[in-house]
C-alpha cells in the first residue's frame, strides 16, 4: 500500500492496485462524520461495440449500460436499497458516456455498507422476469427526459456534431432499444466490463485507511474472477466536420434554449487534463460572468443567469458547449462565437488570465469540501491518466500563451454547431 | 459534534458563529425574513436581484464580479424561498481560507465587508437604486417566473401548491408576481427596500476558522442596519384540508403526465410530534424502500420516480410521480392506498427501522457541510425548536409505530393535480 501526500491541500491519499486488477483509493478526512464510496466501471453509453478479452466482437443495443446499472440493484435476496437502508446508508448510481458509478453515503456501519457495495456490484442477478419488469420503469425515465428542454437541447447539440461516434446516442437509449434488451445481453456486458481490472473503488471520509484497505483486500481475495484482459472499444471513424450545423426542435418553453459549441478531433496526446483545464480557463476568461462580453449580453437581454459553458472529452470525442436561454439564439451564437474568434486573434490579456486563474483555483478548493465531488472528479481524472490533487499546481504552471494557443486551436468556425429548442408554432 | 454555534446580537441582527477548522472555506449565510404578503412579495423578491448588481464601492456589475474573482473566486449568490408563512432571502458567500493561498489580506474581513455592503450600501443614483439595474432585473425576474414551465416536474409541483393554497399567501411564488413588476421603479423599490431593512428578521451565520468576537468586530464595521432588537418569527398558521378533495387537470404539449397530490398535516417543525411526522414521510415516500417507490415503481412499473416530500415549516405534504397519461386512475388508486395503509398502521417494523436509520444518517451527515449545519440551525431559529443533531436523532429513534399511526390521522388529502398531454381534448 502506498500513500501520496499533497501538503498544499493538506490531504493524503492511500492507494493500491489489488491482485485482481482493482484500483483502490482511500482519502481519509479526519473529523468527518460521513463516508462516501464510489465503485466505478469504465463502461458507459458509448461502449456499445467492442471486442472482448476472448477475441469475440459484439454490438449491443443502445442504453444497455444504463439498463445494467438499474438491474444491478436487484439480488436474489431482494432489493439492495433496502439493505443499505437497514444500515442507514443512502445508495445510488448513475451512467454517463464513459462511466457507470455505484455509490453510497453512510455515517454508521461503514464496513457493512462497503461490503454491500462490493457484493451487489460483483453479483449480477438477471432473470427474464426482472429484466422485463424494468422496461416500463426505464421507458418512463426516457419519457421524463424527452419532456426536459435542457436535456433535449444538450443532446441536440451532440447529435448535431456527431454522425458516427456513439456519444450522440441517448444514454438511456430509446423505448425500442430498451425493449430489445435481454438478460443474456446484460450478462455479456457485465462479464466484459465489470471485471475488477476495469474498475476503481474510491472511499473518502471519516475512515481508518489501513483497516479499510485491508477489508477490501480480504473481500476481493475471497472472490474468484475469470482472468481479465484487454477490452477493445470499436468506434467507427468520426469525420472531423460537424454532422449538421444546426438542429432545432420544438417543446413548450418560455424562451428558446440554445447551446452551441466547437467539435474537436479526439485528443490522444499527452496530459489530457492539462488540455481540459486550459480550454475551460480560456472559455471562462472570454465568457465568464465577470467578462465585459457577459455583461453586454446581459444588458442586451440576450442571456440570463443560466448562461454558461462546459467542455467535454472522452474516448473518441471532445467538444465545447456554450449557451442558455435566450430571446434570439442566432444573435447570441453569432456574438459569442465572434468574441471567441476575436480573443483567439488578439489574445487574452495577462490581467484577465490571472483573475480567471484565481477564480478557478478558488472554485477548485471550494469543491474540495465536497466528498461527493472529490470522488467523482478524482475517478474521472484518473481515467484520463491525471491526478485531481495536482490541479492547483497545474493551474499555477499555465501561461497566458498556452491559453491563447488553445483558444486559437479550439475556436474553429468550421466546427461550430448550434442546437435550439423553442416553442412550436402550433 | 463538539463544535457549537456561538451566539451574539448586533442591533437587529442575530449572529451565529461556528468556529471550525474542518473546512477549507469560510461559509457565510445571511437570512432576512418577512411575512409573505400579497402586497410586498414582489418588491421583496426583486430587491436582492438589484443588490447583486453593485454596491457603493463596486457600483459597476463588472467591478463587483471582478472583486469576487479577486477574493479567490468567492462563491456568491442568493436564494428566495417560502418558509412557513414567511418569505426568506438568503445571501451566501463561500470563500477559501487564507491558509490555502499566499495572500496578505484577511479574506474573512474582506468577505464580511463585501456582504455588508451588498445588504446595506447598494449602488445608488440620486438617492435611489440605479434605474438601469432595476429595469434589467425586472426582466430577469419575469423570465425566471416564466421559465418555471420549462421544467415540468417543478411546474406541476408549483401548480399543485398554488391550487391547494389558493386562499392564502402561500400560493404566491417566492419570486413574486409578474403583474406587480411593471409598477415597481427605482424609487418605489428603494423605498420598499428601506422598509424591508426596518422590518425583516436578520440572522447572520459564519462558519470557519474564526470566533464570535472576531466576527462581531468585523460585522460592526461592515453592516449599516437600522438600530433595534432582533425580531422573532411568528409560528405558521395550520389549515385543515378542504372538506372535499379537489382535482385539477391541466393540459400541455407533454409526453409524460405529472401526477401530484397536496395534503395538509396536523403538525409543523416546532411541534414535539414533528419527529413522528418525518418518520411518517420516510415510510410513505422519502426513500427507495418507501411505499410509494415500492408500489408505484417497483411493483406496478408505472413510474421512474414516485416520492413524497414534507414541508414541515408550512405543514404540507406533497406526493409526486411521472406516469403515462393512460395510467392516471391506476396510479391515483395506488397512491391513495398507500395513504390509507399509513392511516391504518400497515407498515413493517423493518421498514420503520430502515426509515429511522436513514433519517439518522441524514442528520449525522449534515454535520459535514457548513451550509447544511447552518440551514438546520436556522430551522430551529425560525420555529423555536431547540434541537441539536444528536437530540433530534434520539427523537427519531424513539418514534414507535403507534406514534406514526397517530400523526397519520392528521394527514388529509386536499388536492390532486395532473399535468397531461392534449390527447382526446374535449
Amino acid at each position: 500500500m502506498a500513500t501520496t501526500s499533497y501538503p498544499k491541500l493538506q490531504e493524503t491519499l492511500w492507494h493500491e492496485k489489488l491482485d485482481n486488477g482493482l484500483e483502490v483509493f482511500i482519502l481519509p478526512k479526519p473529523g468527518f462524520t460521513k463516508t462516501y464510496a464510489t465503485f466505478t466501471s469504465r463502461y458507459g453509453s458509448v461502449d456499445n461495440h467492442f471486442t472482448r478479452p476472448d477475441g469475440t466482437t459484439i454490438k449491443v443495443p443502445d442504453g444497455i449500460a444504463h439498463f445494467l446499472e438499474h438491474k444491478m440493484f436487484e439480488e436474489p435476496e431482494g432489493d439492495i436499497f433496502s439493505q443499505f437502508a437497514s444500515q442507514g446508508a443512502s445508495a445510488n448510481a448513475y451512467t454517463s458516456f464513459d462511466r457507470t458509478v455505484y455509490l453510497f453515503t453512510a455515517t454508521h456501519e461503514v464496513d457493512a455498507n462497503l461490503d454491500t457495495l462490493l457484493h451487489f456490484v460483483q453479483n449480477p442477478y438477471f432473470t427474464d422476469e426482472n429484466v422485463e419488469k424494468e422496461k416500463g420503469i426505464i421507458v418512463q425515465e426516457i419519457d421524463m427526459y424527452r419532456d426536459n428542454p435542457d436535456w433535449r437541447v444538450y443532446f441536440g447539440l451532440i447529435e448535431a456534431m456527431y454522425s458516427r461516434h456513439p456519444v450522440h446516442i441517448d444514454i438511456a437509449g430509446t423505448a425500442d432499444s430498451v425493449r430489445s434488451i435481454t438478460k443474456e445481453m446484460l450478462y455479456d456486458c457485465y462479464n466484459t466490463f465489470y471485471h475488477p481490472s476495469n474498475m476503481t473503488l474510491f472511499v473518502v471520509g471519516g475512515v481508518d485507511p489501513e483497516a479499510t484497505l485491508e477489508r477490501v483486500k480480504r473481500d476481493q481475495a475471497a472472490k474468484t474472477f475469470a482472468p481479465g484482459g484487454e477490452i477493445k472499444r470499436l468506434f467507427e471513424a468520426e469525420p472531423p466536420q460537424v454532422k449538421d450545423k444546426r438542429k432545432e426542435l420544438s417543446l413548450p418553453v418560455s424562451l428558446p434554449k440554445c447551446l452551441f459549441g466547437f467539435k474537436e478531433e479526439s485528443y490522444e496526446g499527452e496530459d489530457p487534463v492539462r488540455r481540459e483545464l486550459t480550454t475551460k480557463l480560456a472559455l471562462e476568461a472570454v465568457l465568464g460572468s465577470s467578462s465585459p462580453l457577459y455583461q453586454q449580453l446581459y444588458d442586451d437581454n440576450l442571456i440570463s443567469d443560466g448562461f454558461g459553458h462546459e467542455y467535454n472529452t472522452g474516448p473518441g470525442y471532445s467538444f465545447s458547449m456554450i449557451g442558455g436561454e435566450t430571446r434570439d439564439p442566432d444573435e447570441l451564437a453569432a456574438r459569442v462565437s465572434q468574441a471567441l474568434y476575436d480573443a483567439a486573434k488578439n489574445g487574452i490579456s495577462s490581467e484577465v488570465f490571472e483573475r480567471t486563474r484565481r477564480k478557478k483555483i478558488g472554485a477548485f478548493l471550494r469543491m474540495m469540501n465536497s466528498p461527493e465531488a472529490i470522488a467523482s472528479e478524482f475517478t474521472r481524472y484518473r481515467h484520463k491518466g491525471g491526478d485531481l490533487f495536482k490541479v492547483v499546481e497545474l493551474y499555477e504552471s499555465l501561461t497566458p500563451d498556452e491559453i491563447n494557443e488553445r483558444l486559437k486551436e479550439h475556436a474553429d468556425p468550421d466546427r461550430l454547431a448550434i442546437s435550439i429548442v423553442r416553442s412550436g408554432t402550433a | 459534534m463538539s463544535e457549537q454555534f456561538q451566539r451574539g446580537t448586533l442591533g437587529r441582527m442575530r449572529l451565529h458563529v461556528l468556529p471550525t477548522k474542518r473546512f477549507k472555506t469560510f461559509a457565510l449565510s445571511l437570512f432576512a425574513g418577512v411575512p409573505l404578503t400579497e402586497e410586498k412579495v414582489t418588491s421583496v423578491a426583486l430587491a436582492p436581484f438589484v443588490l447583486r448588481r453593485g454596491t457603493q464601492s463596486f457600483p459597476e456589475t463588472i467591478s463587483f464580479r471582478e472583486r469576487l474573482d479577486d477574493l479567490y473566486g468567492a462563491g456568491f449568490g442568493f436564494d428566495l424561498y417560502k418558509r412557513g408563512d414567511h418569505q426568506i432571502v438568503q445571501f451566501r458567500l463561500d470563500m477559501i481560507n487564507d491558509r490555502f493561498v499566499s495572500s496578505s489580506d484577511s479574506l474573512l474581513g474582506e468577505a464580511l465587508s463585501f456582504l455588508g455592503e451588498v445588504l446595506t450600501s447598494p449602488a445608488l443614483e440620486d438617492g435611489k437604486f440605479r434605474s438601469k439595474y432595476v429595469e434589467a432585473e425586472k426582466t430577469t425576474i419575469s423570465k425566471r417566473i416564466e421559465a418555471i414551465i420549462n421544467d415540468k416536474i417543478r411546474y406541476a409541483a408549483e401548480r399543485c401548491v398554488e391550487e391547494m393554497c389558493k386562499d392564502e399567501p402561500f400560493r404566491l411564488l417566492a419570486l413574486g408576481r409578474k403583474d406587480q413588476l411593471a409598477e415597481l421603479n427605482a424609487d418605489k423599490l428603494y423605498q420598499a427596500y428601506r422598509q424591508w431593512l426596518q422590518e425583516a428578521s436578520f440572522d447572520l451565520y459564519v462558519s470557519g476558522d474564526t470566533t464570535l468576537e472576531e466576527v462581531q468586530a468585523l460585522v460592526e464595521k461592515s453592516f449599516r442596519l437600522p438600530t433595534g432588537e432582533p425580531s422573532r418569527y411568528a409560528p405558521p398558521s395550520l389549515r385543515p384540508a378542504r372538506s372535499e378533495v379537489q382535482t385539477i387537470v391541466e393540459r400541455m404539449d407533454v409526453g409524460q403526465g405529472k401526477l401530484n397530490m397536496g395534503l395538509r398535516v396536523g403538525e409543523t417543525y416546532g411541534s414535539d410530534k414533528y419527529a413522528s411526522l418525518l418518520v411518517y414521510n420516510g415510510l410513505l415516500g422519502g426513500f427507495p424502500h418507501s411505499k410509494l417507490f415500492m408500489n408505484v415503481r417497483e411493483k406496478a412499473s408505472l413510474a421512474y420516480y414516485a416520492s413524497s416530500r414534507l414541508d414541515g415549516h408550512k405543514g404540507i405534504l406533497t406526493l409526486q410521480s411521472g406516469i403515462e397519461t393512460a395510467n392516471y386512475e391506476k396510479a391515483v388508486k395506488i397512491m391513495r392506498e398507500q395513504l390509507d395503509a399509513m392511516k391504518a398502521g400497515q407498515f413493517e417494523a423493518d421498514d420503520l427501522r430502515r426509515t429511522q436509520a436513514m433519517i439518522g444518517g441524514q442528520l449525522r451527515e449534515l454535520q459535514d457541510s457548513a451550509f447544511e449545519r447552518i440551514a438546520f440551525d436556522f430551522s430551529n431559529v425560525m420555529s423555536g425548536a431547540e434541537r441539536t443533531g444528536d437530540s433530534f436523532i434520539a427523537e427519531i429513534q424513539a418514534v414507535t409505530p403507534e406514534m406514526v399511526t397517530a400523526v397519520a390521522q392528521g394527514v388529509e388529502l386536499d388536492t390532486i393535480y395532473f399535468l397531461r398531454d392534449r390527447k382526446e381534448e374535449s
